[in-house]
């Protein structure tokens, strides 16, 4: 046999299935020729009456397998076709399964969906105590279900409650949580579970149920505490959802109509059930959103960028604090730079407060928390700046200053070191020429709150050098961020779409259309928080003083509402005092809209549908991406998706604003635009030229 | 034996124990040093030979604090790093040890200091507690445990303050309260004399904090429980410092008859201090400028219930192997550890029978204007395994301020030892 995804040997009568030998990604996926080796493979260890035992491994280091391959799952193009695929695997993992043998699976590093599913078919499963290992059914992410026996196997190995936490979920576990929940059989170093195999292939099994366990594993047995669960299970998923994703919902219906059926009938419930939601716009969405964001973690020549070993931040407010956590938290020992004492406890202050979050989660031990807060400088001066490769300036948003700051830091560090700004409205371009050698610096744009916000935008000026850009880009993904190459403009690319979005909202609001009804229908959309609610986390007065910089950049059709500036004049800065369209207690949480705004708003009401209020904002956002897209901002409709998803929280089940837009069918958007524009207002509603064009040639934004 | 260069020094903020640094465990006052020093250099971070850190109250946790802060300090980690004791003088010790391997070839570049923090100094289980833990592991039956159990006397939990053991000295049983009780009786110092020495440190102190002098040589430590504070500033001087107040404290050592009270000794204190050290080399290659250059240094030892007048003999010492005289020194650092032991030694020097008595040159009256200029550990108090180095440390910022040359830094150890080292300064 001529396998290439499988590795098979036999030792003693012991057979070892190993995958992953000649894959030159970082990690193994699951495709159709695994599945087909590992069929013929699984069928001669049936035929051979010496075997005594089999053991699954994965010759690759933190990996054992990280799933189906997704481009399989995006190709389906059917429901049937999606459920013939599903039983195909399951035939195999059935096999599995049945043989009359022992058989274990080794696992170190990523273990997830159908490697997990492949796992749990085994008899047994140990595990490396790698940080790296971690065992998880994510399909639910992708808007799908576990396919290949994952929702049969996996209850019945850690009992119903654990496993619908696991499935409805997609949350993964680490080595010692597994074996706790009795999912592993036994913990060990990666180096020893070869080693080790043969002797626990034929051990009995060893995991002790607690008290606990029983309680739970008899609570489900009995068919009203199951009817609890399942209703308890259910609510979780909607309050999470809002029930915008079937998948969780659809995983809950199978698992309760297939609860104590036989394997048979069980499984083709399952694969039905995969069929179904594989090919809902949801899941072909969150398919899409994988793709970007996976297409987003690729560098190439990644080894050969020199990487970031100390930072630097200078300004220690919020956004400097927060990023002086995220360096703390990379091991990047940062400085934090500023020019008292009280503006570097303010940072300080930020990070510890996100580090004690972390502790109180357990995700940090006390220790790791005193040693990283403690691994940030504050300083006075710029001593170190010479040792640091990459300086974030998080100071305050003036030109002037913060040209001034680069002049002068320019003269501390080490000619390798890269210049960064955080400003979120200053021209990069601008800033630029502050510097003698600027070929070192772009902007590097955060969003508030840092530890929270995936995205960072790289923004670019005319004298950047692609050196800088491509470890910039390292950088961030170092720190576990997403990041999106954009060119300077004024917002750069997510405060840019979103300013229409919440200025219309203003404009909304003057017109006479309340603020329930606004939040409501946003949050309808499936926006993670209402416009209004969203301007007071910005804070209103950054929102005016945002809405000015977009008029002066972008002309009359940016034209900026009044409404914000009066609420700034009145006092009324949002969450930050406490006092927006909402009222704020101390720590911070909303409560009721506050009387005062609604002050500012017209007496007379109007009335609007939910779908005329969407439409009045997202169309402005999808008008705009088309200018940036004429404007070459960025280079492709991916971009915009990514960063509005990543950065503002558009709707991942929408697959994006523009996919979104594709999906509704541009002709549509476009006379929807034209419409407003005689209805509403002509400038704020000029249709993009790119938008026509695109109508014109009848194309969309993903064909190009 | 080839020049040692005093570099950089710097220290953290003195506090008194349980106040504002009680939460900083050990390593943590002496990294922030390091890399405020290494900072200020072009030195790569894996040039470094070694960490030499005094201690005395050595944290369980860190069994070896120096190499801890090596690492901390974001040192590479070939760096060897150790801790000394040396009691009272463990800093000091540590910059010898530094001094000895300079001057000898074997390194260029070591950073030498202390840190204390004895607010964290642990209660123990007592000697009946501990046997019960031990009968109890070794109890193998539940019958043998009961029995154990039953043994159990609420006196085993009266625990033994390793603080207090630790300034006790076990050969002549008394503690350094009492040892400097011993002097005052000896030589006849009141207890107004004694509360005017301490009167006169803390003044010197607050001056010297008004005047700003003290900010060069502090670095800034992170603080709280939060560790999102930063102190900057000792809070062991009082500006509200006067005779009447000061005669009010009781005797802490002698009830009944002393005159040593808290108030003209030195509190209870965590802090740390930190020197770089380097060859003529390092400093060539680095392109560094050395605040000073350590000429040598003494260590002695004397009786253990006279261990206050150890700056004597270890001066007499040190002035002796580098062929000086007390008359050159341009300021001395005499570690006021109590204001009794510094007066009974300022009287050793300048009286040729007592000096004779030590066996020591008669050094001669020191001039009160160049001893402890800014203050001593009565008002800034005493954090043990950093004092040796952290007077080095002020005594070098001072003279460069002064652009005076010789110097000389010596503390008594408890035990019954002295050190002193002489330092030149470079900064003209």
């Amino acid at each position: 046999m001529n396998n290439k995804k499988i590795s098979i040997e036999q030792k003693e009568g012991i057979y070892y299935l190993g995958f992953g030998e000649h894959e030159t990604k970082s990690l193994t996926v699951i495709s159709e020729e695994t599945l087909l080796e590992m069929d013929e493979a699984l069928s001669e260890i049936k035929g051979d009456k010496n075997a005594k035992g089999l053991v699954l491994f994965s010759h690759k280091p933190g990996c054992f397998l990280a799933g189906m391959d997704v481009s399989v799952i995006q190709s389906l193009t059917s429901e049937i076709e999606a459920s013939q695929g599903c039983e195909k695997g399951q035939e195999v993992f059935n096999k599995l399964e049945d043989l009359k043998i022992p058989t274990m699976a080794l696992v170190d590093g990523v273990c997830l969906g159908g490697g997990l599913e492949m796992a749990l078919s085994c008899d047994k499963i140990i595990c490396s105590d790698n940080k790296k290992t971690a065992l998880g059914l994510p399909e639910v992410m992708l808007g799908v279900l576990p396919g290949f026996g994952g929702t049969y196997r996996l209850p019945r190995k850690i009992g119903l409650t654990t496993s619908l936490d696991l499935l409805l979920t997609g949350k993964q576990v680490k080595a010692k949580k597994a074996k706790r929940m009795g999912l592993v059989e036994a913990v060990m170093p990666a180096e020893r579970l070869l080693e080790k195999a043969a002797e626990y292939l034929f051990k009995k099994e060893s995991h002790n149920k607690t008290f606990q366990e029983t309680l739970t594993e008899k609570a489900s047995e009995n068919f009203l505490a199951r009817g609890v669960i399942f209703r308890k299970a259910r609510q979780t998923v909607l309050e999470k959802t809002k029930g915008f994703y079937p998948a969780p919902l659809k995983i809950l219906e199978h698992l309760e109509a297939s609860f104590g059926k036989r394997r048979s009938s069980y499984l083709s419930n399952e694969a039905r059930m995969f069929g179904e939601l594989s090919q809902t716009s949801q899941s072909k969405a969150l398919q899409h959103v994988f793709f970007l964001h996976d297409n987003a973690k690729k560098l190439e020549q990644k080894d050969k960028i020199s990487s970031v070993r100390q930072g630097a931040v200078l300004g220690g407010g919020t956004m400097g604090g927060g990023i002086a956590w995220l360096m703390a938290n990379s091991n990047q020992s940062p400085i934090l730079k500023d020019i008292n004492l009280e503006g570097l406890e303010l940072g300080l202050k930020q990070s510890s407060s996100v580090f004690e979050k972390a502790l109180k989660r357990r995700k940090i031990t006390k220790d790791e928390f005193e040693r990283k807060q403690r691994s940030i400088k504050p300083s006075l001066s710029f001593d170190g700046f010479q040792r640091s490769h990459l300086v974030i300036e998080a100071v305050v948003e003036n030109m002037d200053i913060k040209k001034k700051v680069f002049s002068e830091v320019e003269n501390y560090v080490s000619d390798d070191c890269l210049l960064t700004t955080n400003t979120s409205s200053l021209s990069i371009n601008e800033m630029a020429k502050a510097l003698k050698n600027s070929s070192r610096f772009a902007g590097l744009h955060f969003f508030n709150p840092v530890n929270k916000m995936p995205l960072v935008e790289i923004i670019r000026h005319e004298g950047v050098s692609e050196e800088t850009i491509n470890r910039l880009y390292k950088w961030v993904l170092d720190v576990k961020k997403t990041p999106i190459v954009v060119n300077d403009c004024p917002g750069f690319l997510v405060n840019r779409i979103l300013a229409p979005f919440l200025n219309e909202s203003a404009y909304l609001l003057e017109q006479g259309v309340s603020i329930e009804s606004i939040d409501k229908a946003v949050l309808n959309f499936g926006m993670p928080m209402g416009a209004c609610r969203l301007m007071d986390e910005v804070g209103i007065d950054v929102c005016s003083h945002v809405g000015e910089i977009m008029e002066a950049g972008l002309g009359p059709r940016a034209k900026a509402n009044q409404l914000s500036h009066k609420a700034v004049e009145a006092g009324l800065l949002g969450k930050k005092n406490g006092k927006g369209f909402y009222l704020y207690d101390d720590s911070g949480k909303q409560q009721d809209i506050n009387p005062d705004i609604l002050k500012l708003l017209p007496d007379q009401k109007t009335e609007m549908d939910e779908t005329t209020i969407q439409m009045r904002l997202i169309l402005p956002m999808i008008n705009e991406a088309a200018n940036i897209l004429d404007e070459k901002i960025v280079d492709s409709a991916d971009t915009v998706d990514l960063g509005l998803i990543f950065g503002i929280g558009f709707p991942p089940f929408r697959g994006g604003l523009l996919k979104y837009a594709d999906s509704e069918g541009l002709e549509r958007i476009k006379g929807a635009i034209e419409k407003f524009a005689s209805e509403v207002n002509e400038q704020r509603y000029e249709l993009s030229p790119y938008l026509k064009k695109l109508v014109e040639n009848k194309q969309k934004f993903y064909e190009l | 034996m080839k020049p040692v260069y005093l570099v950089k020094g710097n220290r953290s903020p003195q506090a008194k124990s349980g106040t504002i640094l009680k939460d900083v465990a050990a390593p943590y006052l002496g990294h922030y040093l390091i890399r405020d020093i290494m900072d200020q250099t072009s030195i790569p971070n894996d040039q470094v030979d070694e960490v030499i850190i005094g201690n005395t109250g050595n944290p369980a946790k860190y069994p070896n604090v120096g190499r801890v802060i090596a690492l901390e300090a974001g040192l590479d980690k070939k760096t060897s790093g150790y801790t000394v004791h040396r009691n009272c003088a463990s800093g000091m010790e540590a910059v010898s040890q530094a001094f000895v391997k300079i001057a000898s070839g074997r390194s260029d570049i070591i950073f030498a200091g202390g840190v204390e923090n004895m607010s964290q100094m642990p209660l123990l289980y007592n000697e009946d507690m501990t046997d019960f833990f031990i009968d109890l592991m070794k109890a193998k039956s539940s019958t043998d445990k009961m029995k154990v159990l039953s043994s159990f006397r609420l006196p085993h939990l009266s625990p033994v303050i390793s603080i207090e053991q630790g300034l006790t000295d076990p050969f002549c049983g008394l503690n350094m309260g009492q040892t400097a009780e011993k002097l005052a009786r000896e030589f006849k110092f009141s207890r107004t004399q004694q509360d005017e020495f301490a009167n006169n440190s803390h003044h010197k102190a607050v001056r010297a904090q008004q005047e700003g002098k003290l900010k060069d040589e502090i670095v800034s430590i992170i603080t709280g429980k939060k560790l999102d504070s930063l102190i900057s500033e000792d809070n062991g001087p009082r500006a509200d410092s006067s005779l009447e107040k000061l005669a009010k404290l009781k005797p802490y050592f002698e009830k009944k008859t002393g005159t040593v009270t808290v108030g003209n000794a030195c509190p209870i204190t965590d802090g740390g201090s930190m020197w770089l050290l380097c060859s003529e080399e390092a400093v060539k290659k680095y392109n560094l400028e050395p605040m000073a250059r350590m000429v040598d240094f003494h260590f002695h030892g004397l009786e253990p219930e006279r261990m206050g007048l150890g700056p004597v003999l270890a001066m007499d010492g040190v002035l002796k192997r580098t062929g000086m005289s007390l008359d050159q020194m341009d300021l001395v650092e005499i570690n006021e550890a109590f204001a009794a032991q510094v007066l009974s030694c300022l009287e050793v020097m300048k009286n040729k029978k007592l000096s004779d008595r030590w066996n020591v040159d008669l050094l001669g009256e020191l001039d009160q204007s160049k001893l402890n200029v800014n203050g001593g550990a009565i008002a800034l108090g005493h954090p043990v395994g950093s004092t040796g180095s952290r007077l080095m440390v002020t005594l070098a910022h001072e003279l460069g301020r002064r652009k005076a040359k010789y110097g000389l830094a010596s503390l008594c150890i408890g035990g019954g030892q002295g050190g002193a080292v002489i330092i030149e300064n470079l900064n003209q």
